[in-house]
């Protein structure tokens, strides 16, 4: 039996007996993410397609699965998903300009020892498929920064409705900043999990302080764990504000 | 203008001296990295003029169109004995990029100096590498900044408590290496503990709601490693592709155990904060709610963070490949047998953090009410 299939039967089963029918909706999203990036590999396979819009096209579907399949259409999820789309468009703006200067597109001459046999010369920019593979691994991250945001200014607004926007506003980066650290915690050591080999082999291999800090796959690491905690981190106001922002308004009208 | 007075005055002695010291050593660490070229022994030049010569249409073996372009450098040295002196270069770069950089005046490269130059000709080299370290340097302070700006004291905790475990990792890792004889799960395990007690007690400081989340971290984390290591054991592991990891200079089995153990921790842990800081928070606004009410809202909350939790860590693991899985593609690689070389091992990190993080939210639902029993029971 293959070993992917039975962990995903395990966390099916956990997810069914723990979230109930909630469960089975995020086992299903895990799935419709992973067609998300399939369909995505195809477009990008393309030579002549911009494979940052493609991402970003995307993304506004992983944030769509993420926040209206698993949870539902409503005013929280709608403002959650206008927060994640601008943080994403403001981050693709900054991760673009770093990666052009810091040259980490590519593989590593480290990376390439194996791949003898494969031509490089393929005709897809790979400048900017360095920038997709950046905001694809902050996505996930952002959307559930966003909804752990909205959500309980939501409620606040409910209960208090005369709060005013400037101190809903306050409550939400409040909330921000208590799950900034543990956002961020998950980032670095999923990143840390999955680099382990390479650190391994640095430190094998002795590599001066020197090489390491300007080797392009140590460099490229440490941008993508940067650049996805300035987006978790950015997120956080954006949120706040685009939630205050409608949720007072509309309240002004009736 | 006034009210950056009132703001100035506002702050308190701690914070002025704190600001100071970063805005230090923001301007020293800037000023260092654009002049640290003493410090390599290998001479770097900066680019001050290119110039493309030719460029050249080229389809490879699986008829991908690309152009090879040849470019003609000149730089100055900026180390070494010969510095100052103009160097000439020469760069291939194709439009695609993978293995190659196309150089503009501004870049800093390091570069082999040829030997064996008559005397009165100009020096010719070889580019090595890209010197990157000041771009690294400039994300860090603008990582550090936003958090700062977002999360004030939370943000610095926060990127302090990245800097510590860094260091504990890299010295975790010394230790693993000089000592061969310690098993590197070993090593992980008691780094592990290390890592969940200082971030939660760093995100959270020192209180009962901390104390529950380490238990449930830790418990969460290692019942995750027996179930998936099980499944490894039942399955003979058959559908992992291990020669898909890469830089391996050890027993491959074991940096992958271990890569998946600390990848999933801090999902983990932020799964048992949540869960003991709402349950807690339920308890401080209601002394008298009952088990049975904690239990529902407890996995109710959990129901809600399930979902975006596990795609945190699916997004993480699977967007690295995108390059590799594109480059074979282009190179005519089975759809199937690509998929299947190049994610196995990142999905199946992406499975195993996900039923940590499933398994934590009752773990952690328990050990929260077990404090808040002793708690009750102590009034």
């Amino acid at each position: 039996m293959n070993v992917l299939v039975l962990l995903a039967a395990i966390l099916f089963l956990l997810m069914t007996w723990i979230g109930g029918k909630k469960g089975i909706r995020s086992f299903i999203a895990l799935f419709l993410n992973f067609g998300v990036i399939i369909v995505t590999l195809f477009f990008m396979n393309v030579p002549d397609m911009n494979s940052v819009i493609i991402t970003l096209i995307a993304c506004v579907a992983i944030s769509c699965i993420n926040l209206f399949f698993i949870n539902e259409v409503n005013r929280k999820t709608k403002t959650a998903f206008l927060s994640t789309i601008i943080t994403t468009v403001i981050l693709v703006i900054f991760i673009t300009i770093i990666t052009y200067k810091a040259m980490i597109q590519g593989f590593g001459e480290e990376e390439t020892e194996e791949m003898g046999m494969f031509s490089f010369y393929i005709g897809i920019d790979f400048v900017k498929l360095a920038v997709s593979v950046i905001i694809m691994s902050t996505i996930g991250a952002i959307t559930d920064a966003a909804m752990a945001i909205s959500s309980p200014m939501r409620e606040m607004h409910y209960h208090h409705p005369n709060i005013s926007r400037k101190e809903l506003f306050h409550f939400g980066l409040s909330i921000g900043r208590d799950i900034l650290g543990t956002s961020t915690n998950t980032l670095f050591f999923a990143f840390f999990g999955g680099y382990l080999a390479l650190l391994i082999w640095f430190k094998d291999l002795s590599y001066s302080l020197g090489a390491i800090v300007n080797s392009k796959i140590f460099s490229s690491e440490m941008i993508t764990i940067c650049c996805s905690a300035i987006g978790v981190t950015a997120v956080i106001p954006v949120t706040s504000w685009i939630t205050a922002y409608f949720l007072v308004k509309n309240n002004e009208k009736s | 203008m006034k009210s950056i007075k009132n703001l100035y005055q506002e702050m308190t002695f701690r914070h002025k001296l704190f600001y100071i010291i970063l805005a230090f050593c923001f301007i020293g660490s800037l000023i260092f990295v654009h002049n640290n070229y003493s410090f390599y022994n290998s001479p770097i030049a900066e680019v001050i003029k290119t110039q493309t010569i030719e460029t050249t249409e080229m389809v490879d073996q699986n008829n991908n169109e690309d152009a090879l372009s040849t470019q003609q450098i000149i730089a100055v040295l900026k180390n070494g004995e010969e510095k100052g002196r103009e160097i000439h270069l020469t760069n291939e770069f194709s439009q695609s990029k993978a293995l190659d950089n196309k150089f503009e005046a501004g870049n800093e490269l390091f570069i082999k100096i040829d030997e064996h130059i008559e005397a009165g000709a100009n020096l010719t080299g070889s580019i090595e590498g890209v010197k990157r370290d000041k771009y690294l340097v400039m994300i860090a302070w603008v990582f550090i900044f936003v958090l700062l700006a977002v999360g004030r004291k939370q943000g610095l905790l926060s990127v302090i408590s990245l800097v510590v475990n860094a260091v504990i990792l890299s010295f975790a890792l010394d230790l693993y290496i000089h000592n061969s004889d310690l098993s590197l799960i070993l090593i992980c395990s008691v780094g592990i503990v290390l890592f969940t007690v200082i971030s939660l007690l760093l995100v959270n400081g020192l209180n009962e709601k901390t104390y529950a989340a380490i238990i449930a971290t830790l418990l969460g984390t290692f019942s995750s490693l027996l179930i998936t290591y099980l499944a490894l054991l039942v399955t003979g592991e058959h559908g992992l592709r291990y020669e898909e990891l890469q830089f391996i200079t050890r027993p491959y089995k074991t940096v992958f155990m271990a890569g998946l153990f600390i990848g999933s921790l801090g999902a983990v842990m932020d799964v048992a904060i949540t869960m003991s800081s709402s349950i807690f928070g339920l308890y401080e606004k209601d002394n008298n709610i009952s088990v049975k009410a904690l239990i529902q809202s407890g996995m109710e909350i959990g129901k809600d963070i399930m979902g975006t939790m596990t795609n945190i860590l699916f997004f993480a693991y699977v967007s690295g490949s995108i390059p590799t899985l594109i480059l074979y593609f282009k190179n005519a690689s089975p759809f199937g047998y690509t998929l299947s070389l190049n994610l196995s091992l990142e999905l199946a990190r992406a499975l195993a953090g996900g039923i940590g993080i499933v398994l934590t939210i009752p773990i952690g639902l328990y050990t929260t009410i077990f404090f808040v029993n002793r708690k009750r029971a102590r009034q």
